[in-house]
């Protein structure tokens, strides 16, 4: 049995008090407790921002990398081990501006990990820009006047890459929260779970009230998972703002197409002595 | 009197028209003789059209590059007449395609060389299909050197096979029709004639190829690359053996994904690679840095070609050794290496897995396009016995033992501190790509910072001198007249100018430098004392080897010749400005 105390890390977060992502943080490890993934057996992979530092507050084997860059390694950790549960976390500006490529690719993909956004809407730690998910005419630091890109919808990019998990949580839920990425970690194939995480320094516009006011449980307005259509209809709405899971499919995984990794994961072949003699053979 | 056992040979034609398979055949034909053979090619960034041409040198001595004018040129088209005619060797033949070349000693203007026109499309076609007419070339360029058909027979039988026996039997009988016919429109015995050499197998090998033998061996499992020229076939053979090798190879979104993947990978313990060119590298530059940083283990191959951009994608260079050298902010180790021929190649390749696992670094392997696709003759590579050392890669059972927290990162006297892989208790950590404390954890305290700088940077050192020393080749320290300075690629067309340079009496001894970081100063700064005089070659404008050396040994190398035309250096342009030098003609 693993518990939340089994996953403490023993340092206390950075974070602004009150911000969302110790919502997050404490769903992460409500879920790998629920599911009763030993510690060694995960690998929380993130990139830079205010969100990204969460490697450090939970202990399990982590891997705090580039700013953009965490589905790159978190991919290369599964394929290397494909028996780890895998993990990504990282802010919007993250996984939706600079790290947009890795994120399309790898849903397509298929790779059997589950991709945490904390969505605040704005860049934190680099104290207070546009981000790719603000919305249109927001202001900001850098854009005084108001955004004038139209906003990313990261749930309408991640059905139309071929993910097989798309949810969105929200940090002032966190029961529900949990439940989400529980299921996502227990999902086999891409898990994107996208959350929104009010940010309580810089977007005071946006508080947890207001949220609590706009969303809606999808799985309580009776929204069926396997409807493609259905999901991409509730992922466009803008008056009211569903919550919980858009869209569950199986389908296989990247490693379910790779046969010789059924049996042993890539990281137990032995490598001490590689016969190269059948390689070498084309050159004779 | 005929020439025994030499013969340099020289196909061009247009992209598509299998220019570089009939240039490899002819090669392997004569490697299967028990000769030496070197080839190279030449093309332009395009798929169909352009010229295109593939030249080989045989001897039966080992032999490094292309040496001498080519005896035997295939015409593919007119365009190889015009451009190739003229370098002929006296005594020479040119084969062309009558249909297409309708006076070729017209263009050639020359007497002293054979024409063999042949109607190689006609022929190809009542063999069994007009696309066979290089194989008719081959066959007749094979009949001229009276080479057993047998052995040409037994190639193309191994090139086709999987097509089937139809495919085997239609190419067998083109060349066989361009063999007979050659053969009798000769009036006389050619100038170069083969026999054959009892001797064990050895291997027709390019530097990409000899590169991914090296790192199969060594147990890479994981390839993350984006195509680009001049490293893809990299790429394409590591993804066609795939199965055989258990190795998983994806091609990436972009080369930023590729360098973070196999850093990820190697975290997790899996020997991982990836390659590129300079333009890809540039964009690995800051996942190489995190490398360093997190002590991640990783082997980047960067084949150089002409840059800087997009420059020129299928011709050569060596003007990325301090991009290799200097990329990424910040300052931490790495290893820089860059081998000299398809040997060097299998070898660096193989260490550089090692020295990635024994040192918890970056390795960069540094090709060029002329080395990534000049095939040498080589002894199989079995010969080396290079053997899998993982480092202070710890057991479960030493970490057992491990006192907690696990310090990832601890200040050990080498610098080396102990790993452990996702999976495994007792050892976790958080691999960061801030600075961190011995845990991994991370910290912005000044004395810290010190200490993990210091703890990297001492890394470096556990690699012996007699490790990274360069090579020596040609006269003795005490009887050279001159020291040749050069590294990489060059190697070869070096080894041969300092054969050429005893034939006109010079006494030229060779530097061959591989290891760019860590740098052996001591061997080097030893050997530039020592010597009389002393050039240094490099395919750049910028002599960057000779930074690297006035910056590491206080030497400055007055003379440096510098080609930078984007093509390799011959042994003659060397020789002939050596000689120069020394005051010989």
């Amino acid at each position: 049995m693993v518990t939340v105390a089994d996953l403490n890390s023993g340092h206390m977060p950075t974070w602004c008090p009150g911000c969302g992502d110790f919502g997050i943080l404490i769903a992460l490890k409500g879920a790998l407790a629920k599911l009763s993934i030993p510690p060694e057996e995960t690998v929380v992979v993130s990139g830079v921002g205010c969100g990204s530092k969460l490697p450090h507050f939970i202990k399990t084997y982590g891997f705090e990398g580039l700013h953009g860059r965490s589905l790159p390694p978190a991919t290369g950790i599964h394929l290397a081990n494909n028996s780890l549960t895998v993990v990504a976390v990282g802010g919007d500006g993250d996984g939706y501006g600079i790290g947009m490529a890795h994120f399309v690719h790898t849903m397509r993909r298929n790779v059997d990990l589950t991709y945490i956004v904390q969505d605040n809407e704005i860049y934190g730690l680099t104290t207070g820009q546009t981000a790719p998910t603000t919305r249109k005419g927001t202001k900001t630091k850098s854009t005084p006047n108001g955004v004038i890109d139209q906003e990313v919808n990261p749930i309408l990019i991640s059905l139309a890459a071929g993910a097989t998990f798309v949810a969105r949580g929200f940090a002032g839920d966190i029961p529900h929260l949990t439940d989400l990425i529980a299921q996502g970690i227990a999902h086999k194939g891409v898990s994107h779970i996208d959350v929104f995480q009010p940010c309580v320094t810089w977007r005071k516009d946006l508080p947890y009230d207001l949220y609590q006011k706009k969303i809606y449980k999808l799985q309580e307005a009776g929204h069926d998972v396997t409807d493609y259509h259905s999901a991409v209809a509730r992922a466009h709405e803008t008056e009211r703002w569903p919550i919980g899971i858009f869209y569950n499919v199986p389908r296989a995984t990247y490693t379910d197409e790779i046969p010789f990794i059924k049996d042993s994961p890539l990281v137990k072949h032995d490598i001490s002595s590689v016969d190269i003699s059948k390689y070498l053979q084309e050159f004779m | 009197m005929a020439i025994t056992n030499r013969v340099n040979f020289l196909v061009g034609g247009p992209a598509g028209a299998g220019v570089a398979s009939v240039g490899m055949l002819f090669a392997k034909c004569l490697q299967r003789a028990g000769l030496n053979a070197f080839g190279t090619n030449d093309y332009p960034s395009l798929i169909k059209g352009g010229h295109n041409l593939y030249a080989v040198s045989v001897s039966p001595e080992p032999i490094h590059c292309l040496v001498g004018q080519p005896d035997i040129v295939i015409a593919l088209d007119k365009k190889t007449v015009e451009l190739h005619a003229a370098a002929l060797a006296s005594g020479g033949a040119l084969i062309f395609d009558s249909n297409k070349v309708a006076s070729a000693k017209e263009m050639a203007k020359r007497e002293d060389i054979s024409y063999i026109g042949a109607p190689l499309t006609q022929m190809a076609a009542a063999a069994g299909g007009e696309i066979m007419f290089n194989t008719v070339a081959l066959g007749a360029a094979m009949g001229i050197l009276s080479l057993d058909f047998a052995i040409l027979e037994n190639m193309l039988g191994k090139l086709w096979a999987r097509k089937g026996q139809a495919v085997v039997d239609a190419n067998i009988a083109a060349a066989r029709a361009g063999y007979n016919f050659s053969k009798s429109a000769l009036s006389e015995p050619f100038k170069a004639r083969i026999e054959f050499i009892k001797r064990d197998k050895t291997l027709f090998i390019n530097g990409n190829e000899a590169s991914v033998a090296g790192s199969l061996a060594a147990g890479c499992k994981f390839v993350a690359e984006y195509p680009m020229s001049p490293s893809s076939s990299i790429l394409h053979l590591m993804a066609g053996h795939e199965t055989d090798y258990d190795v998983i190879v994806k091609q990436t979104e972009d080369e930023i994904s590729a360098a973070n993947m196999i850093a990820g990978a190697g975290f997790a313990g899996v020997r991982a690679m990836t390659a590129t060119s300079g333009g890809g590298f540039s964009l690995m530059a800051e996942a190489l840095g995190m490398m360093g940083m997190m002590e991640a283990p990783a082997v980047i191959f960067e084949s150089q070609r002409a840059g800087p951009s997009t420059g020129l994608p299928t011709y050569t260079e060596q003007a990325d050794l301090l991009s290799a050298l200097h990329a990424s902010q910040g300052e931490f180790p790495r290893v820089v290496v860059a081998p000299g021929d398809a040997n060097d190649c299998y070898v660096e390749a193989f260490n550089a897995f090692n020295i990635a696992e024994l040192l918890q670094v970056p390795v960069i392997v540094l090709l060029d396009k002329y080395l990534s696709e000049s095939s040498f003759t080589c002894e199989n590579f079995s010969k080396f016995q290079l053997k899998v050392e993982r480092g202070k890669l710890l057991s479960d059972e030493q970490l057992a033992a491990a006192p907690q927290p696990f310090k990832r990162y601890e200040y050990s006297a080498n610098g080396i501190s102990p790993r452990s892989i996702p999976g495994q208790k007792n050892g976790l950590h958080v691999c960061s790509s801030y600075e961190h404390d011995e845990t991994g954890f991370t910290s912005e305290e000044g004395e810290v910072r010190i200490k993990q700088i210091d703890k990297r940077a001492r890394k470096l050192s556990i690699i012996p001198e007699v490790f990274i020393a360069p090579t020596f080749h040609g006269a003795s320290e005490s009887l050279a007249d001159i020291l040749l300075v050069c590294w990489g690629s060059t190697k070869g067309p070096m080894l041969e100018a300092i054969r050429m340079l005893e034939q006109k009496g010079v006494a030229a001894r060779m530097m061959h430098i591989r290891y760019a970081s860590p740098f052996a100063s001591v061997t080097v700064l030893k050997a530039l004392s020592k010597a009389k005089n002393t050039i240094i070659f490099e395919g750049n404008s910028g002599a960057q080897m000779r930074s690297l050396i006035f910056q590491k040994t206080g030497y400055y190398i007055e003379k440096a010749y510098l080609r930078y035309d984007a093509r390799p250096f011959t042994p003659d342009e060397i020789a002939d400005h050596v000689s120069k030098l020394a005051g010989r003609k």
